[in-house]
């Protein structure tokens, strides 16, 4: 129930047009049992009135029969154009809310949202809130008032008749469904559990095509895939025989109200409390009201999956709002202060020369204060142990790199050598040893400052599905096609960009242009070189490259360096001779470092 | 850049897939619609019985006086007819979810097996996350197809019919009307909502790309920061989202008018009915019994046409899912392959026995390289050329020879063919011209499955199975026990970092073997390999982007495996096969050199 009240706190936003949607969905649905029931009675006084003979007063009704038609239809269609606009409001203010909550969490804390299984579930997750409004909510709250209303008007000719009203409309409606839904919980948690195994079981069937054919294992891949299948749509059909009955049990309701009105009011009848005209629309309001709970059943039916995605949402949020151990507290606090003591020079790298974009005031502010580019970078002791890890990633690490240097990184494959670049840039803290920047220490900087200096080709190339250009121009937005073009020379990618018939504007990523893995790197590394700041950072650019490409680029790179610093981080060889220290990483466990 | 292998010439041939595909597959649940049919008429039978008793005991009630005592029994009569109607309406439900369920089941089946059959060379253009959606979310939207909108069709054309003759009978005038209304509903539904629902449609296709902008955006988070741009993008996210709102509302307000239009033409039907009997009541036209019960079915007159308006949305989702579907099914295996022989799991005809008959090298009885020991073979290419159905010319005219029992390395930059001569060793492919030979004779004329079991190979990725790494290891020895995947896991090294797994050998395996280094993945799959036990070993950049003490480890188990086998490396550096006795070089399709010393 909690978890329902904030979920409403969410929507506040759109809660105008909220309310306005129930209220017009209320309109059409009352318009609905009036037509009913005034047609009923119209008939019947009309039925009574030629039999004895008499006139009556037919302009009325008749003209109220076309009113409530009327309403009816325009309620609907005015409900219907509401509650999606209700809904596309609440969506982008649920995502901006969202995303605002996740974003200050360390790289460590993100990595989970990195697999495709929590990604995928935050994605349904998602899907489900934001259309919780439009199936589950208005529904309901029209449902509780429009029902309420109508047993109150029955409750002035009978009050067992209202009560009874209430009572079937109220086991159609809420308990009947809820009750359903705990008998076929079970069978919906093991849907759940099926919905991933096949999952698992479809990705081993693609991706593992290859080993599985050379191996000859198609009968048994098959015989799993088939199982998982088998078992998924035995949950499916099982949930869904018995979301079956709650519809079945909402048709047998609406009869019996009809049943029981008919049976109530007849002694009215004949003790003179109401006529015969009243009997009929009693007894069609009865039957009618109905259409207040009919989408229940199926609301309903999807609430545990709803409170179960509500609930994983708050707790990503929740989390995100906690200090978190890491960097996130310390470099937010530090932003809170807003005046940060350092002012790291300002850098006008060629890439930059035609393009004065504004990285932010404060830095703009900088630049014309200060004159060339630098950021000396010392950092002693740094050690740093990802949560839940059992050994440090980095242990007791020093590094001087004076503006202009180049100096590589090397080191065997997971001995940290990544997680200096999370350490520098500030998105972790360490937990010990400092970092100074420019010369003061980079923990009194915030986020934003800090990565400033930075230009970073990170490990994963982290491209975003759009074109190329609008892949490079995350690195600086005003960057022109000249500017694009020479950073991709100078990664070694513009013939290939170019031999593509649509260039810079081609598709990548998702339904887009699948680039290969030593294609997505060099991307990567044409736009941190994109990027006006003094520091570069490659994270093992020249993967995918044989040896003599691998030269090639790093020559290119240092060629048109500019001024910067370089940080190449990488396990092979290429390019070392181009530098001015090597830098070895040991294994976590082994000796401190010694500068080459 | 991987350009999106195009769609082999069988897919473009066939015209409009999808409606034979749906017309065909839906014949598995004819019998469990036709049983829903009939629940759905029988229903429609009940109702109109129920409205008449009803329609009786009110007039009575109304016009003759008639208390509780009079009208009870009939009133009784009416509990049986309610409850039977709730009976049938969940029977026909149930019956058309399991209709529903049947269809899901084998078209998943059958897309998995012809996705196996057409091979990872015929594949290679798809990504693996469409196919997956394919396998799961498309097969999933076909139920909306069969268990909703298919049973609404056929209440949408049974209940109507049904409830028309019986006003027919109470009331020519309301039938009229009703009768004169209901075609009017799909007229203006088709009228307006086709274009309008295809724009609805494109909109909603725009709303999941939103959706999955904001996912990658999370997802790569600390790209953004790096880059100093993820507080720019929370506005970025809140001005896309409120442009497609706007967009988005100006298509739905016209394309809720089509529902505005069913809505209409439902409700003013029913009043007209109320308004004409009224007057004709006044006028002592009818009786008033007939004249209630002609206005009790006018509802449920339109109920049906309402309820197929709704699974109209359903519909569209499942005939889009049902191209995806048809369109993958239409993909023909690779027609190399086809010329050579039958895809390998779905064809078994009488030729395969000859082919299973076929005893490698000289083995003299028929359990195949089944039972070692088994003799290395000797594998020649002759002027073997591959062009892929998208005319990319992968080899030509190679001819080389692989010694029995010798290492054979190929290098060449990527790009050069190298993938494409351990496809044609697996027989993932076929070649366009010349013949593989083994042993002297023509690869092509051996059953694949039998020879793919005379061949151990270690790609470049392998793929760890979801499952305990003993599991994995496995795959190369099903029928192993413990003590076996342990020895082959000792014998190319691999058991020393198993050993200090928490759960050893029983370690699961996640999502793309997450938990495991790309080496550690790679002694697996070597280990994999060496349980196989097979003549012909295949590997595929053994050392590649390893750091120098895994490729070390990697190296030496290289080594072992290879003693007493025939035996392939792919690579691009020559320094990673050093040990070989012979070496290829390939560029362009091309053998360049045959270096018989190695190339140091």
């Amino acid at each position: 129930m909690r978890l329902m009240l904030r979920l409403l706190t969410l929507s506040r936003p759109a809660a105008g047009w909220l309310a306005l949607g129930s209220l017009a969905a209320l309109v059409a649905l009352v318009a609905n049992v009036a037509l009913l029931a005034v047609s009923g009675w119209f008939v019947t006084a009309m039925g009574v009135a030629g039999t004895a003979g008499r006139s009556m007063n037919y302009f009325t009704p008749a003209s109220l029969i076309r009113l409530f038609a009327i309403l009816r239809t325009l309620g609907r269609y005015a409900e219907r154009v509401i509650t999606h606009e209700a809904t596309f409001r609440l969506i982008a203010s649920l995502r901006v809310w969202l995303f605002q909550r996740i974003e200050p969490l360390s790289p460590p804390a993100l990595a989970a949202w990195r697999s495709g299984d929590l990604g995928a579930r935050l994605r349904t997750d998602l899907d489900r809130l934001e259309t919780v409004y439009l199936r589950l909510i208005s529904p309901l709250a029209v449902a509780l008032v429009g029902g309420a209303v109508l047993v109150a008007w029955l409750s002035r000719y009978s009050a067992p008749l209202a009560w009874l009203e209430a009572a079937l409309l109220l086991l159609a409606g809420l308990l009947g469904p809820l009750a359903v839904a705990r008998l076929s919980a079970p069978a919906a948690r093991r849907q759940v559990t099926e919905e991933a195994l096949l999952n698992a079981a479809t990705v081993d069937l693609v991706q593992g095509m290859p080993d599985c054919l050379a191996f000859g294992a198609e009968a048994a891949q098959l015989a799993a895939f088939d199982a998982h299948s088998r078992a998924l749509v035995r949950a499916q059909v099982q949930n869904g025989r018995a979301g079956a009955l709650a519809q079945s049990l909402l048709m047998l309701c609406a009869a019996l109200a009809l049943w029981g009105a008919i049976v109530l009011a007849v002694p009215l009848l004949r003790t003179g409390a109401i006529d015969g005209a009243d009997l009929v629309m009693l007894a069609l309001a009865c039957l009618g009201g109905f259409e207040a709970v009919a989408s229940l059943p199926g609301a309903l039916q999807g609430l545990g999956g709803v409170l179960e995605s509500a609930r994983r949402i708050f707790a990503i949020a929740d989390a995100a709002a906690s200090p978190a151990p890491g960097g996130t507290a310390r470099s937010r606090s530090s932003a809170k202060e807003g005046m940060a003591p350092f002012k790291p020079r300002a850098f006008e790298g060629d890439a930059r020369s035609q393009s004065p974009a504004a990285e932010g005031e404060a830095q703009s502010a900088l630049r014309a204060t200060r004159g060339p580019a630098a950021c000396d970078i010392a950092a002693s002791g740094l050690t740093y142990t990802y949560p839940g890890a059992p050994a440090p990633a980095l242990r007791d690490f020093g590094l001087t790199l004076r503006q202009g240097q180049r100096i590589a990184i090397t080191g065997p494959i997971g001995c940290g050598k990544s997680t200096l670049i999370l350490l520098l840039t500030g998105l972790v803290a360490p937990d010990g040893g400092n970092v100074s920047l420019g010369g003061c220490p980079a923990g009194d900087l915030d986020g934003e400052t800090r990565r400033g200096c930075f230009a970073v080709a990170p490990q994963e190339p982290g491209l975003f599905s759009g074109t190329i250009r609008y892949a490079l121009r995350l690195a600086d937005r005003e960057a022109d096609d000249a500017a694009l073009w020479r950073a991709l020379r100078t990664a070694q990618l513009d013939q290939e960009v170019a031999a593509l018939p649509d260039g810079l504007d081609t598709w990548i990523g998702e339904a887009g242009l699948t680039l290969s893995g030593g294609q997505a790197k060099r991307l990567s590394v044409a736009r941190a070189l994109l990027r006006p700041a003094p520091v570069l950072i490659l994270d093992e650019p020249t993967e995918g490259l044989d040896a003599a490409a691998a030269e090639a680029l790093l020559q290119a790179v240092v060629a048109n360096l500019a001024g910067r610093s370089l940080l190449l981080i990488t396990h092979g060889k290429a390019g070392l001779a181009l530098m001015d220290a090597v830098v070895a990483v040991p294994g976590a466990q082994a000796s401190p470092p010694q500068t080459a | 850049m991987v350009a999106p292998v195009r769609n082999t010439p069988a897919a473009d041939v066939a015209a409009t897939p999808d409606k034979t595909f749906l017309r065909t597959r839906t014949k598995l649940a004819r019998g469990g619609l036709t049983l829903a049919m009939l629940c759905s008429a029988a229903g429609a039978g009940l109702m109109v019985g129920q409205y008449f008793l009803i329609a009786q005991v009110l007039r009575d009630a109304v016009m003759h006086g008639a208390g509780l005592p009079q009208l009870m029994p009939r009133l009784w009569l009416l509990l049986p007819i309610i409850a039977a109607r709730a009976v049938l309406l969940w029977a026909g439900e149930a019956t058309s979810i399991g209709a529903g369920a049947r269809v899901r089941l084998a078209v998943r089946g059958e897309l998995a097996r012809h996705l196996l059959a057409l091979g990872p060379v015929a594949l290679a253009g798809e990504r693996t996350g469409a196919l997956t959606v394919a396998l799961i979310d498309s097969v999933e939207a076909l139920d909306a197809y069969v268990a909703r909108y298919l049973p609404a069709r056929a209440a949408s054309a049974l209940v109507p019919l049904t409830v028309a003759v019986a006003v027919l009978a109470a009331d020519k005038l309301s039938a009229l009307i009703l009768v004169l209304a209901a075609p009017l509903i799909p007229v203006f539904m088709v009228l307006i909502g086709r274009g309008a629902e295809k724009l609805n449609q494109a909109q909603w296709a725009r709303l999941a790309r939103l959706a999955a902008h904001f996912l990658e955006a999370l997802q790569l988070l600390t790209t953004l920061k790096l880059f100093n741009a993820s507080k720019r993008e929370a506005e970025t996210i809140a001005r896309v989202s409120d442009e497609y709102r706007q967009a988005t509302m100006a298509v739905l307000r016209v394309a809720f008018l089509s529902s505005l239009a069913l809505e209409f033409f439902a409700t003013v039907g029913v009043a007209l009915v109320a308004i004409a009997v009224g007057f004709r009541l006044l006028w002592g036209e009818i009786g008033f019994g007939e004249g209630l019960f002609v206005l009790l079915l006018a509802p449920e007159f339109f109920q049906p046409l309402r309820g197929l308006g709704t699974q109209y949305h359903a519909r569209m989702a499942a005939v889009t899912a049902a191209e995806r579907i048809a369109a993958l099914l239409a993909r023909s295996s690779l027609p190399l392959v086809m010329a050579a022989e039958g895809p390998p799991s779905t064809h078994g005809g009488a030729d395969t026995s000859r082919r299973r008959g076929w005893r490698p090298f000289g083995r003299h009885d028929d359990r195949g390289c089944d039972a070692a020991p088994v003799a290395a073979p000797s594998l020649a290419f002759d002027h073997v050329s591959l062009t892929y159905p998208d005319n990319r010319v992968a080899l030509t005219d190679v001819t080389f020879h692989l010694p029995p029992g010798r290492v054979t390395a190929l290098i060449g930059p990527s790009g050069a063919g190298k993938s494409s001569i351990a496809a044609l060793l697996l027989r993932f492919v076929a070649p366009t011209a010349g013949t593989i030979r083994v042993d002297g004779e023509d690869l092509a004329t051996i059953d694949p499955a039998t020879w793919r079991r005379c061949v151990a190979w270690v790609p470049q990725r392998p793929h760890l199975f979801h499952g305990t790494i003993a599991a994995n290891i496995r795959l190369g020895g099903p029928d192993a026990d413990d003590a076996p995947v342990a020895r082959a896991a000792a014998l190319v090294g691999a058991d020393a970092f198993i050993a200090k797994l928490p759960a050893g050998y029983g370690h699961i395996i996640g999502e793309r073997g997450a938990g495991l280094s790309g080496g550690q993945a790679r002694l697996v799959a070597l280990a994999r390999a060496a349980l196989r036990d097979a003549p012909l070993l295949i590997l595929d950049e053994p050392t590649a982007s390893l750091d120098a003490e895994t490729e070390h480890l990697v190296a030496r188990a290289v080594r072992r495996l290879g003693e007493g086998r025939t035996v392939l490396i792919i690579a691009h550096r020559p320094e990673a096969v050093r040990h070989a006795d012979a070496t290829l070089r390939l560029q362009a399709g091309r053998v360049m050199q045959e270096a018989t010393a190695p190339c140091a």
